[in-house]
């Protein structure tokens, strides 16, 4: 195999890893800001 | 003059000051990388012995290098909370631990790709590859103890003492190619110089510095949204983010 394959592999999964963590991160915020909005919606039934 | 560190202890005041600094550790991180990856695919020369295929160290190095800082500085946060209890510091070992993770995953799989054609194989269980993967294993153990817990302050302790314990895997990481016979080779770069082509030197260290403003910014946005999750029910989170609007007014 040539050494293209190799380097190909090798940034290509460092960049999908990259992606996927900025993914999750925006996820995981915008789930918060989900709860923080629950949590105001709740607050106004009591 | 003297900087008032409790000021900057106080969730409330570290979400505004973190909001504001991420977007710039980005920017830098995004400038270095760039310049990095320049100089490492395009300026630095073919090696004489592995040929194009050295070109993975330009992620490889500065990745295991992250993944061994970003596990110590996660420790030092968890031994923070623990002796301080404070709640920041837990909130900041939550919040590296994921980065640390990744960048071990990348570490060991681009190290798979480098050792196959250069030693022939993807793995070994050698003492340096060996004791890297227990790192993974660390981080991924401190994620799942920290989340295991209903209460967060519970799991914030638990997870911190996994953390400290875990510590004593860095010195064996680090020697393991002195203390061993491994098929991994001993470090290219040190304090008492380097045997690499200076723009080698110069890329990989470029490298090694988008891995660290990258994994500030990160650290910072996911800190952030540790506190909105843990202080979602406190007035200043509440005013911070007023109503989302769930539906368009047609």
């Amino acid at each position: 195999m040539s050494h293209d394959f190799y380097l190909w592999m090798s940034y290509g999964m460092t960049a999908i890893a990259i992606v996927a963590e900025i993914i999750a991160l925006r996820a995981r915020r915008a789930r918060a800001l989900l709860h923080v909005e629950e949590e105001r919606e709740l607050e106004a039934q009591d | 003059m003297t900087i008032n560190w409790f000021y900057f202890s106080s969730p409330s005041t570290f979400y505004r000051f973190a909001g504001a600094l991420a977007p710039w550790f980005f920017a830098l991180a995004a400038l270095a990388a760039t310049a990095g990856l320049y100089i490492g695919l395009v300026v630095a020369p073919t090696d004489a012995q592995q040929g194009e295929v050295y070109r993975v160290i330009f992620v490889h190095v500065p990745a295991a290098w992250m993944s061994m800082f970003l596990y110590f500085i996660m420790a030092a946060y968890a031994a923070m909370s623990l002796t301080f209890n404070t709640r920041l510091a837990a909130m900041m070992a939550r919040a590296i631990a994921p980065t640390g993770a990744m960048f071990t995953f990348v570490a060991l799989w681009t190290g798979a790709f480098w050792g196959k054609p250069t030693w022939g194989t993807y793995w070994v269980w050698d003492a340096r590859i060996t004791s890297e993967l227990v790192l993974l294993f660390l981080y991924f153990g401190f994620i799942a103890l920290a989340s295991a817990f209903e209460d967060p302050r519970r799991g914030d302790r638990a997870a911190a003492l996994l953390a400290i314990i875990g510590v004593v895997n860095l010195p064996i990481i680090y020697f393991s190619v002195q203390w061993w016979n491994t098929l991994h080779q001993g470090s290219s770069v040190s304090f008492k110089g380097t045997s690499m082509h200076v723009s080698m030197l110069y890329g990989m260290l470029l490298m090694a510095l988008a891995s660290w403003m990258y994994s500030i910014g990160t650290a910072l946005v996911r800190v952030r949204a540790i506190i909105v999750e843990r202080e979602r029910r406190t007035r200043w989170v509440r005013d911070l983010h007023p109503a989302i609007p769930r539906s368009v007014p047609g």
